[in-house]
């Protein structure tokens, strides 16, 4: 990755070559041993003079047909590698392509100049193709977030009437149970709720895998929600309808059962759609206790890829599930209306 | 038939329906008027049990009904399914109708046949269509009440009590809701059916139809029946009586 530059961005390449240019006569004559001059590059190199370094490697010269090329590879490589991690992409590629007009096959020469090519491609077109390459994966991550979804809407309403009824119980004990659970799971907050299923139990005793604790957590967290809301939505229905019921005969729960949990349905898709919305975005927190759902995925790509278009593909993907529930919900409430005059 | 015998209702510090005694006999029509808030409704809701007697005690064919004493001789209601099974005997229609929105007229009809006292589906529905006929509302059978004028709806609100076949009926101001022109066709239900014997109880403001079908018409105020008997005495006594006579004036 491109890192800030250590040294002044003048002395570049051309300064090298130079030297290099300058230096291969000079060489041939004086015969130094060339591993003695990439050893003092070395040297510099592993002291942090970067500069010195670059210029020393660049000092071995390259070998005559038959000669020994070792100490030569190893210091266009180690400059190409310099020059790669300071930005410098064409000296980069030029020293990789020195020692691969010597040696062809060398693939450590090879890989770098791969790595120059994807470095100098504009930063959009490699996101674009980021995006064709990471795709499959958040959509196999979504579908663990739908799963959470469906089983909290499955569970939550359900449990959710029955902890209405019990609130409005006139049994006291009962009442009030319900009205701390209530107001635990709807007074902290879902990830700490969370960190405390899944962290939390285990010192008691009680280990639970991330998904069972995603669902327990999801589930209760949302019982109590969707229980108030059901509890506002029967108190909601007129004294007359209860009273019309009892004059039948009818007892409490046969009143409940048919007249009047029937009439909150078409009052309760609003409020339930609105909740079922949240939870779509709230399955995004159970990432923290180790599930691979789709923010999890979409995280771990990003921080590797730093791919802002990831994230925008996966807020699309929550945003196509939403408007499907939003849609599926006005249309649901037009159904359970037929009765009304509107 | 039911009997009332010294019942009191307060709600908090006033007292609604005050030391009322009466009786009903099998077959009888008795209409109750008075001003609002003289305890009437009250009164009807209490026979239906509906509300909660203070104090009193209450009969159905000659035994204590509905009541017993607790431990420390408070007056208590019943378990509810003995509730439940008194309230199946005795039909109730209300002022506002409070038909069940989310059911057609023929639903509302079986409900509570099917419902309480688990009549078969094919059975309940022969008789709930049988009834909205004798209402003239066949042809709403499959119409949800919000789509129904208001003397219809009160007139498949009377099907749906009649469908438990009950042996007394309760009518709370069954015309007070509706527009003038409406009332005549509910009166017409209530006229049928008294026709045919049936025991009722109406409280109502229509003195017309107090003087035309009633055996024993009361007026109540302030808790008390203030004047009772057939309805040519106490329209003819209610100069007497400056309570009745202001309350006559201005509803007449």
């Amino acid at each position: 990755m491109e890192v800030g530059t250590k040294r002044p961005g003048v002395l570049k390449g051309a300064l090298g070559l130079c030297f290099f240019l300058l230096l291969v006569p000079a060489a041939a004559l004086a015969q130094p041993d060339p591993y003695e001059i990439l050893a003092s590059a070395t040297r510099e190199a592993n002291s942090g003079n970067i500069g010195a370094a670059l210029k020393a490697y660049l000092k071995v010269p390259a070998p005559e047909p038959g000669e020994d090329g070792g100490a030569f590879v190893r210091s266009r490589m180690e400059a190409a590698k310099i020059c790669f991690s300071t930005a410098e992409y064409k000296n980069s590629a030029s020293l990789c392509e020195e020692i691969l007009s010597l040696y062809p096959e060398n693939l450590e020469a090879r890989n770098l100049m791969k790595q120059v090519t994807v470095a100098q491609t504009p930063k959009w077109v490699r996101f674009l193709k980021d995006m064709g390459t990471y795709f499959p994966t958040l959509l196999r991550a979504s579908g663990m977030t739908i799963l959470l979804v469906l089983i909290t809407m499955a569970v939550s309403p359900v449990a959710g009437l029955f902890i209405a009824l019990a609130r409005i119980s006139r049994i006291r004990s009962i009442s009030w149970f319900f009205w701390c659970y209530i107001w635990v799971f709807r007074g902290t907050p879902l990830l700490l709720q969370l960190f405390f299923i899944y962290y939390g139990l285990p010192p008691l005793g009680i280990t639970l895998s991330p998904f069972t604790a995603a669902v327990l957590g999801l589930g209760l967290n949302y019982s109590a929600y969707l229980a108030e809301i059901i509890r506002g939505a029967i108190e909601s229905i007129d004294a007359g309808q209860m009273e019309a019921a009892k004059s039948l005969g009818m007892t409490y729960w046969q009143a409940m059962r048919r007249i009047i949990v029937p009439q909150t349905y078409k009052r309760l898709v609003p409020p339930v759609g609105n909740e079922f919305i949240a939870l779509i975005k709230d399955t995004a927190l159970v990432s923290t206790i180790a599930m691979v759902e789709l923010m999890r995925a979409a995280d771990q790509i990003f921080n590797t890829t730093f791919n802002i278009f990831i994230l925008m593909q996966a807020a699309m993907i929550y945003l196509a599930m939403t408007s499907i529930f939003t849609v599926s919900f006005r249309k649901l409430e037009d159904r359970l209306g037929v009765y009304e005059n509107r | 038939m039911i009997e009332l015998v010294d019942v009191v209702k307060r709600f908090n510090d006033f007292t609604a329906v005050d030391r009322v005694s009466l009786k009903i006999d099998k077959g009888e029509k008795i209409v109750i008027i008075g001003p609002s808030g003289s305890g009437k409704t009250t009164l009807l809701r209490m026979i239906n049990f509906l509300e909660t007697i203070d104090s009193g005690r209450m009969f159905l064919e000659g035994r204590e009904a509905g009541y017993r004493r607790d431990k420390k001789g408070r007056l208590v209601m019943e378990k509810q399914d003995v509730i439940c099974g008194l309230r199946s005997e005795i039909g109730m229609v209300f002022q506002h109708f409070h038909l069940f929105p989310h059911m057609t007229a023929l639903q509302n009809v079986m409900e509570g046949p099917v419902t309480v006292k688990k009549q078969p589906r094919e059975e309940a529905r022969r008789i709930a269509l049988d009834l909205l006929g004798k209402v003239g509302l066949l042809d709403k059978k499959d119409t949800y009440p919000a789509f129904l004028s208001g003397g219809q709806k009160q007139r498949v609100a009377i099907a749906r009590a009649l469908a438990m076949k009950p042996m007394l009926m309760l009518f709370d101001e069954p015309t007070s809701a509706l527009d003038p022109e409406l009332v005549g066709e509910v009166f017409t239900a209530i006229k049928q059916l008294a026709e045919e014997g049936m025991t009722m109880v109406i409280v109502t403001h229509q003195m017309g139809f107090a003087r035309e079908m009633a055996d024993r018409v009361i007026f109540m105020d302030e808790g008390r029946f203030i004047l009772q008997g057939n309805p040519g005495d106490v329209f003819s006594h209610s100069m007497d009586n400056a309570r009745v006579k202001a309350f006559l004036q201005k509803v007449l």
